[in-house]
């Protein structure tokens, strides 16, 4: 157990460094705070929506097959250091694990739990095409938002 | 008392103390991020009890795979589904609940009691007996390879069915996040 | 076999425990050094690789920049948002920095190595104070492990950062990062195995004092594969470019730090550029063979160092991957989320778990590697590759094909008038 001393010494070292250099900076960083200053950062608009609350159910899948793989590679680690005495016993009984283990892994990436982002096949060239036409100019596609109330731009910026 | 059986008395406290103050913490604390955190500081004791009895790899893997995948699975859930502000936990789903884990706990207390009791015996002998411990034979991997001999040795067949259960827990993941074929029972939206 | 630390075996007495205090205040000084070192390091190559001058004003040749800007960041006032949750906000960057730090622990830094008078080969103990040690830390029984464990404990200094802030930009950023970490460190975790496969110990120390020569270093004696995967892997895991869509600024601001000021910024920083150094240092340890010396016929070099030779062989070593690290920056371009997504789950996992399986194989079926039994288990397991890969395309296409039938309308774009 005393193996882990230096660990230990360390760890604490590491925490009060952090400590201290909070207290450090207590005292010699300015606290001035305001509501503008602890508003959540949003490029300089005002925070109108709450964070989203949900996400994609995709990045379950990956935490959920994370711990599959967590497993077996702990699994792995015994054998792997003992693979000279364990023989061809051990041998088996890693790859027959390995292998039902592979074919979960494939049913799971079959069944589209992996599938990021959109498929290849959405870049179509006549929607591209259609990107450039006469038709389409600023006003069409660009929707402004937020000028209610303001006063109309005047038409040419030379006027004023 | 020597030193080093002082020193292991308090290891085996200060352990016990991140213990049972993050279990209380995980039944306690209102925000559901906070109480994984109680977890994982349970879970963190829990790796140093191993340590403290030489099970070196064991208390590796409680930190690797506890702390570092499900635990870290909880939290994927909880922000997520975004439970940390919406949800009202004080509405119960199910009645029976309470009375339930009243009921389970008591028999918990009870079957601790009872391996208490007829373990005391045990504590006699004197530890890390009968284990090839690092410091006993001043050996790093003797942990490591006694679970090795004895994983794919005598529970060769445990550690295989463990590969059967980590299908079951897949099928399900991929039956709950399955996305419907088109013309199958899907409640439809407006597809156009 | 090499036991534990013989430092630390029977009764703690003060000399051993005054050296143990004495080698963690030096490793934390390394540690904090190198840090700064890295930061000026990376700054002062990158501006290289893109043809500008770089930091050039504090100091002899900008040397004190980064120096500079840590002290800056005492004076800067910390802010903490009105939405954050209070608690895990100033928990956070301690999650972050401190596995960081621990990391070092089980490297070893330097020692003495290469053959006895009688012949027979140092193991890199050393003699300190009439006490036989070794130029690392702490050498415990499951070693390498340790460093899994830490950057299993990193992934929740990001994920809390982001999520505590209470703000979009940062969330994203963390459930984002948290992902990618959690994915890479699988491909981590297996390139690891092949690793201790060839070492069959958990031991640093021991991995290290087997990489006696070039053909035994790890690099070598496991094919090289495991290595790509694991440098791969590794730079995920930091959140370094190509990989590091954590921060990705042209979408997301700043990341999963981007409500942190001050201090607190500070320590998200010296993490991020110390665990550069400490997986590079990984990196060493494993493949490299550490502070051993790389012999030119019998002649070590650096032996005119004496004892620090070990740690001169080290360093030069840790600066080659610290400067492969900032040539990925300079050179490659960001990777999308799905195409970073698809290269760890389908193709780093599927490649570490395969050539594990085929040196496990190597091993068992050519014991004493001759050249017909080799070439009988590479053939078969080339086409068992083959048969896995082929389902393993097939799931792919299967996939492909339920998302035509799913979906097929195609993508409307929102707000376009055509």
């Amino acid at each position: 157990m005393s193996q882990y001393l230096p660990l230990v010494v360390l760890l604490a070292l590491a925490v009060v460094f952090g400590i201290l250099s909070f207290f450090a900076s207590r005292l010699l960083a300015p606290r001035r705070p305001s509501s503008a200053k602890e508003a959540p950062y949003e490029c300089g608009i005002v925070p109108s929506r709450e964070p989203p609350e949900r996400f994609p159910v995709s990045f379950y899948v990956v935490a959920m097959l994370f711990i599959m793989f967590d497993i077996e590679i702990i699994f792995l680690y015994p054998y792997a250091v003992n693979h000279s005495t364990l023989g061809f016993y051990g041998f088996w009984a890693i790859l027959f694990f390995s292998v039902i283990f592979f074919a979960t892994f494939v049913y799971e990436v079959a069944r589209g739990g992996l599938d990021w982002g959109p498929m290849q096949r959405y870049r179509q060239l006549a929607t591209d095409a259609a990107m450039v036409t006469p038709e389409r100019t600023l006003a069409s596609t660009v929707r402004r938002v937020g000028t209610e109330g303001r006063e109309p731009e005047s038409s040419s910026p030379s006027a004023a | 008392m020597n030193d080093a059986t002082f020193l292991e008395y308090v290891v085996f406290f200060a352990a016990a103390v991140m213990i049972l103050g993050g279990a209380v913490g995980v039944v306690a604390f209102r925000n559901p991020v906070h109480a994984a955190l109680g977890l994982v500081l349970t879970l963190f004791g829990v790796a140093v009890q191993f340590v403290a009895m030489e099970a070196h790899f064991l208390a590796a893997v409680q930190i690797i795979v506890y702390a570092g995948a499900i635990v870290v699975l909880f939290l994927f859930v909880i922000m997520l589904l975004g439970v940390d502000r919406s949800i009202d936990l004080s509405i119960e789903p199910l009645n029976v609940q309470r009375p339930l884990a009243a009921i389970m706990s008591v028999g918990l207390l009870a079957l601790i009691g009872a391996a208490i009791v007829q373990s005391r015996d045990a504590l006699e002998i004197n530890p890390g007996t009968g284990v090839d411990t690092a410091t006993a034979t001043g050996d790093n991997d003797a942990n490591i390879n006694q679970l090795a001999t004895n994983l794919f040795g005598d529970h060769v067949f445990a550690f295989q069915l463990t590969s059967v259960l980590l299908i079951v827990a897949v099928v399900g993941t991929v039956l709950m996040t399955r996305k419907w074929p088109k013309g199958a029972e899907e409640p439809v939206e407006d597809v156009a | 076999m090499i036991a534990i630390d013989p430092l630390l075996e029977g009764r703690l007495l003060w000399t051993p425990l005054l050296i143990v205090i004495l080698k963690v205040v030096v490793v934390f000084v390394i540690g904090l050094v190198s840090t700064i070192f890295m930061v000026n390091f990376e700054r002062k190559m990158v501006s290289g690789l893109q043809n500008r001058i770089g930091p050039n004003r504090a100091g002899p040749r900008g040397i004190f920049q980064a120096l500079a800007d840590g002290i800056k960041s005492f004076f800067k006032e910390d802010l903490l948002p009105s939405r954050a949750d209070r608690v895990v906000f100033r928990l956070a960057p301690f999650l972050s920095f401190v596995p960081a730090f621990l990391i070092w622990s089980v490297i070893p830094l330097g020692g003495e190595f290469g053959p006895n008078d009688d012949g027979t080969l140092k193991d890199g103990t050393v003699v300190w104070f009439g006490e036989v040690t070794r130029v690392q830390l702490a050498d415990p029984p499951i070693g390498i492990l340790v460093v899994l464990a830490l950057s299993s404990i990193a992934v929740y200094g990001i994920m809390l950062a982001g999520w505590s802030s209470g703000s979009k930009y940062p969330l994203l950023g963390s459930v984002r990062a948290s992902a990618q970490m959690v994915s890479y460190e699988a491909a981590l975790g297996l390139s690891l195995a092949a690793v201790l496969l060839s070492a069959g110990t958990l031991s640093t120390a021991s991995i290290v004092a087997q990489q006696d020569s070039f053909v035994n270093w790890n690099l070598v004696s496991t094919g090289i594969v495991p290595f790509i995967v694991f440098l791969i892997a590794t730079t995920a895991e930091l959140n370094r470019p190509p990989f590091d869509l954590v921060e990705a600024e042209q979408e997301l601001v700043g990341g999963f730090n981007t409500e942190y000021s001050g201090i607190r910024f500070a320590l998200f920083f010296l993490s991020e550029f110390m665990g550069v150094v400490t997986m590079s240092a990984v990196i060493v340890t494993l493949f490299f063979g550490g502070p051993q010396p790389l012999f030119l016929g019998d002649v070590n070099v650096l032996a005119f160092l004496g004892p620090l030779s070990g740690t001169a062989w080290f360093a030069l070593k840790l600066l080659g991957f610290l400067y492969l690290f900032v040539w990925f920056r300079a050179t490659l371009p960001r990777l999308r989320y799905d195409q970073l997504m698809d290269f760890g789950w389908k193709i780093l996992i599927p490649v570490a778990l395969g050539w594990f399986l085929l040196l496990a194989a190597l091993r068992e079926f050519s014991p004493d590697g001759t050249f017909a039994d080799s070439l009988r288990v590479v053939v078969i397991s080339l086409a068992v590759g083959a048969a896995a890969g082929g389902l393993f395309l097939l799931a792919l296409r299967v996939a492909q094909n339920n998302r035509l039938e799913a979906d097929e309308t195609p993508p409307t774009r929102e707000g376009v008038t055509t």
